[in-house]
């Protein structure tokens, strides 16, 4: 079986070898100019400039600690305003325990975890004992009612990294979770601490501070907290009503985006099932119909999700009704188009052997094609509704309503960031929610079918 | 025996008409239960919209139709806004592919690492694995706008949400093509002494890059559907400038931009149809 | 030179290979038999590590190469060539690459990554390919060839590792009668002018007397015949192989012995 090396054989390997290496060094090179055009196109190099740390460290910070404001006027020292988050309504009554208030001299003390503490005097408000900062600072205010840092004056540019002194402002802020801002006007303090207080009630509920499980555990406790209403009505009330996360309003939010998604795919795949069928060629024998079809079917997946949204923003105003047609729409061509390719596969064996029997045209495709496209159809279904879940967010986004529109809200607010991640945590569940279950329903429901 | 027969026809008659009946039950109730989603449903959507439902279907030609009327009366001058706006246009489609090249880039690593015949530990691939399901759980937008909102206006935050979530919806695709491959050819790359990564290489990836391809197509065309989604809401390109055109009710231009935009998406439909039909043949 | 000590293998319960002891001291052509489920192919993947033994030690060159860790056992597993019933290549490659991946082990990754093969490797495959007259298929896809062609182009592969040792797990199990003697001729003429020991695992009797030098019968994991070729009766065969007894002296039948009676002998 052995034979002469040949020739041919050799070149056309050899040759082989050499186009494959050009082909190699064409492709790296398109890659590299694309990448590096790209690069800067995108304006990478200045990523570092554009990027706002504030804002980021800020956006980060609040996502998983919450604030306290304590506030000073140089006017009326022993007025001290303390709130939580510095909100309108948020005033605490009764001080807490981290703030010590001493008559003899007048003074306050705001005490931190890690040891240090601000303390506000009349003409002055000092600092001491953080950790690792050795000089006690003092900050006072001069005759023109401008803030400085003692023993500082004019030598600003020697003050610690963390401290900045302007001529109306100075700001301190030794870690992330202390900061002192003393203004010719004011004193505020902003004290952090770590996790989402009040998520579960709010500040005025008389449930404040009770966890989970506590409240859960309440709901069933027969001692009514007020005698007016039983507690299952009260925690579930006190929750839904909390005015700083606003349960009530964002819970619905989801709702309503929840129902667009499924509104939508339910109405795409009840009115794109039909169509399917009559744009495939073995149930259709007219063509003009099933060309009419096809084109309808590439118009409204062409139109693309956005315009239909645009389109229907203007009809029906901000509201469900938006969110459901523009899903509805898009998907009822993607559905029909895929559906009807799907129908044009099926075997034809099974539509002939139910035709043998003398069936009727509307039995020979009820028992010869709906079998075998069920399960697809099915699956197709449930993945546009996983995927139309994450769409109808962003069409709320746009004006539709939802939770989308509550996201864009919090976010542009720009101190809300703690709501912010709680809405987008509360998408991300939903829609893993709705993959997970519908992943289980699949194959519930495509077992059934496989087994009979 | 006969009259065993008889007795083993009827069992079995009774347990299929169970069957079937217990199928109509299923079937009745999930019908019901279909209809019950639907009509409260819309009842809650009429009554939390702004406009009413009806109000609003006999509006809704108004809007194209004036939009229509617009660009006939301008004319001429339509077609120059068409070429106005290919910049923007291509802008948008570039973004579209730049995400997608490296998300289907990231979303190949991944796979790699949650496939259980290329990686033993199981807790590397049930890790990986999650990490995709929550890459592709976050809606672009909700990505991008904390982006936009920490690093202002640019196409970048659109990219990078684009990126996150196509990594982790190809990533789930990849990695079930990897888990299908025929693990005979790693073996047999095994077996010469190949390392872990050779055996990629040369066993696994000849085998389902005309999927990955395929998959990655299908890709390109809903990320351009999302990049115009996101420059909606200022990540640049013909997204953007629709925003804008909308804003100022140039519906001549408004209608321009529709109508690239669904050449595009068709055309583009068309293209990777085309490619991916190639693609699939030749893999038999 | 090659001397397994009393390896056993473990499923769980089953006893796939049950302490086995095989000594081969010269090169030599080998032939094992058995009903499926003896524990043969665990046995030849035991050697190469393909899969892990549980207890026992294999010894080659006085080396335990059970002991081998990482770059060690790739390099083990280069040295010992195996070939699968199922052909094992790599369908969407052409036959070349195919061939050439048996020099994976002596590649660096990026070079091998991006196919970057040097002329020389490209001429010993081509070289390899003429000699189990495969050489006009060389450019072709590996999944357009017969069965028979894709078990020479993995000899081709194997050979191209320059390994010290081949095993064959049912290498013609899966092949029409004329390709089965054209691979086993193959082997043969390996074993014959490299001086390679080929350990082959067969399921007809006959091809293992017209091959190989010894015999071993395994049964339920456990060695029960290990001896020439001359010295297995009848009897003793119909004991190793049970019910499967008639299929497997089927072989009489097929023309791999009809006309390679005497290979042995003129080799
Ligand atoms: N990966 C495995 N997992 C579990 N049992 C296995 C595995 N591989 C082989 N076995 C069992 O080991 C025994 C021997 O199998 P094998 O070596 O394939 O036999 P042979 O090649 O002689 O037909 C059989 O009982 C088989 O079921
Ligand atoms: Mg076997």
């Amino acid at each position: 079986m052995e034979q002469v090396l040949n020739q041919n054989v050799i070149d056309a390997v050899d040759l082989k070898h050499k186009k494959h290496i050009r082909i190699l060094i064409i492709t790296g090179f398109v890659f590299l100019v694309y990448l590096i055009g790209s690069i800067l196109h995108f304006d990478l190099p200045n990523l570092a400039k554009k990027w706002n740390k504030d804002r980021a460290s800020m956006f980060m910070l609040d996502i998983y600690a919450h604030k306290d404001h304590i506030k000073m006027n140089w006017k009326d020292p022993q007025k001290i305003d303390l709130r939580f988050e510095g909100g309108h309504r948020h005033v605490y009554k009764d001080d807490p325990t981290w703030l010590i208030r001493n008559k003899n001299n007048q003074s306050t003390i705001v005490n931190f975890d890690n040891g240090g503490q601000f303390v506000f005097f009349p003409n002055r408000v000092e600092m001491r004992n953080f950790p690792n900062i050795n000089e006690p600072f003092i900050f006072k205010l001069n005759k023109n009612g401008k803030p400085y840092v003692d023993g500082y004056v004019g030598k600003e540019s020697m003050l610690p990294s963390w401290m900045r002194a302007t001529e109306n402002k100075v700001e301190v802020r030794p870690s992330l979770y202390e900061r002192l801002q003393v203004y010719g006007s004011k004193v505020e303090v902003h004290r952090y601490e770590l996790g989402w207080k009040y998520f579960w009630f709010d500040f005025d509920s008389p449930l404040v501070g009770k966890g989970f499980f506590d409240a859960i555990s309440l709901m069933f406790n027969e001692d009514r907290v007020d005698p007016k209403i039983s507690n299952f009505n009260l925690v579930v009330n006190e929750f839904l009503e909390n005015e700083i996360w606003h349960h009530n309003t964002v819970l619905f939010a989801m709702v309503e985006t929840l129902l667009m998604a499924i509104l939508g795919t339910l109405i795409a795949s009840m009115v794109g099932l039909p169509l399917a069928f009559l744009a495939a060629y073995n149930v259709t024998p007219l063509s003009s119909i099933r060309f009419f079809l096809r084109r309808l079917f590439d118009m409204l997946r062409g139109i693309d999700m956005l315009i239909w949204s645009l389109i229907f923003l203007r009809a029906f105003g901000p509201g469900l009704f938006t969110g459901i047609f523009a899903i509805a729409f898009t998907d009822t061509g993607t559905l029909g188009k895929l559906m009807s390719e799907a129908i044009e596969n099926t075997d034809k064996k099974d539509k002939e052997g139910i035709q043998s029997t003398g069936a009727n045209k509307v039995l020979q495709h009820r028992f010869g094609i709906i079998p075998q496209i069920l399960p697809i159809f099915i699956s197709q279904s449930l993945y546009y509704l996983e995927s139309n879940t994450r769409a109808a967010v962003i069409i709320g986004a746009m004006g539709a309503g939802g939770i989308g529109l509550h996201f864009l809200g919090a976010l542009m607010t720009g101190n809300d960031f703690e709501n912010v991640a709680y809405m987008a945590i509360l998408v991300l569940v939903a829609v893993m929610c709705i993959d997970t279950m519908s992943a289980k329903l699949r194959r519930l429901l495509i077992g059934i079918e496989d087994k009979k | 025996m006969y009259s065993d027969n008889i007795l083993g026809f009827e069992t079995i008659e009774k347990n299929l008409k169970a069957m079937a009946f217990k199928r109509l039950i299923y079937s009745f109730i999930s019908i019901l239960a279909i209809l019950f989603l639907l009509s409260s449903g819309l009842t809650i959507a009429e009554e939390n919209n702004a406009g009413s439902f009806q109000r609003g279907l006999s509006k809704f030609f108004d809007y194209p139709v004036d939009l229509f009327k617009e660009a006939f009366e301008s004319g001429w001058r339509w077609y120059a806004y068409v070429f106005k706006y290919l910049p923007d246009l291509i802008s948008t489609i570039n973004m579209a592919f730049f995400s997608t090249l490296f998300g289907a880039i990231f979303a190949l690593l991944l796979s790699l690492f949650a496939s259980k015949n290329l990686i033993k530990n199981q807790y590397i691939v049930t890790l990986s694995r999650r990490t995709m399901d929550i890459l592709r759980s976050f809606p672009e937008l909700v990505i991008a706008m904390i982006f936009l909102y920490l690093m202002g206006k640019s196409e970048l935050p659109a990219v990078i949400a684009i990126v996150i979530h196509t990594a982790g919806a190809l990533g789930k695709l990849f990695s079930e093509a990897i888990e299908n491959a025929d693990n005979k050819p790693i073996e047999g790359l095994q077996s010469c002494g190949a390392s872990w990564w050779q055996r990629v290489r040369f066993a696994v990836i000849p085998q389902v890059v005309p999927l990955f391809i395929s998959y990655t197509l299908l890709r390109l065309e809903i990320n351009v559907r999302a990049s115009t989604i996101l420059g909606f809401v200022g990540a640049g390109g013909i997204g953007e400038a629709l925003s804008a055109v909308i804003q100022f009710r140039y519906g001549d231009e408004i209608i321009a931009i529709m109508f690239l935009l669904v050449i595009t998406i068709i055309s583009l439909d068309y293209f990777s149809r085309f490619l991916r039909g190639r693609l699939i043949g030749d893999n038999k | 030179m090659l001397k397994i000590n009393n390896i056993s293998k473990y499923f769980d319960q089953v006893k796939a290979v049950n302490n086995v002891s095989i000594n081969v001291e010269n090169s030599s052509m080998i032939g094992i038999i058995g009903r499926s489920g003896a524990g043969k192919s665990t046995l030849l993947r035991t050697i190469n590590r393909l899969t892990d033994a549980t207890s026992g030690e294999i010894l080659f060159q006085n080396q335990n190469i059970l002991d081998f860790k990482k770059k060690d056992k790739l390099e083990w597993q280069k040295n010992c060539a195996m070939i699968f019933q199922q052909f094992n290549l790599v369908p969407r490659l052409d036959v070349l690459t195919n061939v050439m991946l048996g020099k994976l082990n002596e590649m660096s990754t990026v070079r091998a990554s991006l196919k970057l093969f040097t002329s020389e490797e490209r001429h010993a495959a081509l070289n390899l390919l003429n000699k189990f007259g495969m050489m006009q298929t060389a450019l072709q896809r590996a999944e357009t060839l017969s069965g028979g062609q894709q078990q020479r182009v993995a000899i081709c592969r194997a050979m191209m590792q320059d390994p010290k040792l081949i095993l064959a797990d049912e290498p013609i199990a899966s092949l029409d009668p004329l390709n089965a003697r054209l691979v086993m001729e193959s082997l043969r003429k390996i074993h014959d002018e490299q001086n390679i020991t080929v350990i082959c695992n067969l399921h007809t009797l006959d091809t293992a007397k017209q091959y190989c030098d010894r015999i071993i019968g395994m049964q339920n994991g456990e060695i029960v015949f290990d001896d020439l070729p001359s010295k297995l009766t009848n009897q003793k065969a119909r004991e190793i192989y049970g019910a499967e007894a008639d299929e497997a002296f089927e072989g009489t039948m097929t023309s791999v012995s009809l006309e390679s009676a005497d290979i042995k002998k003129t080799a």
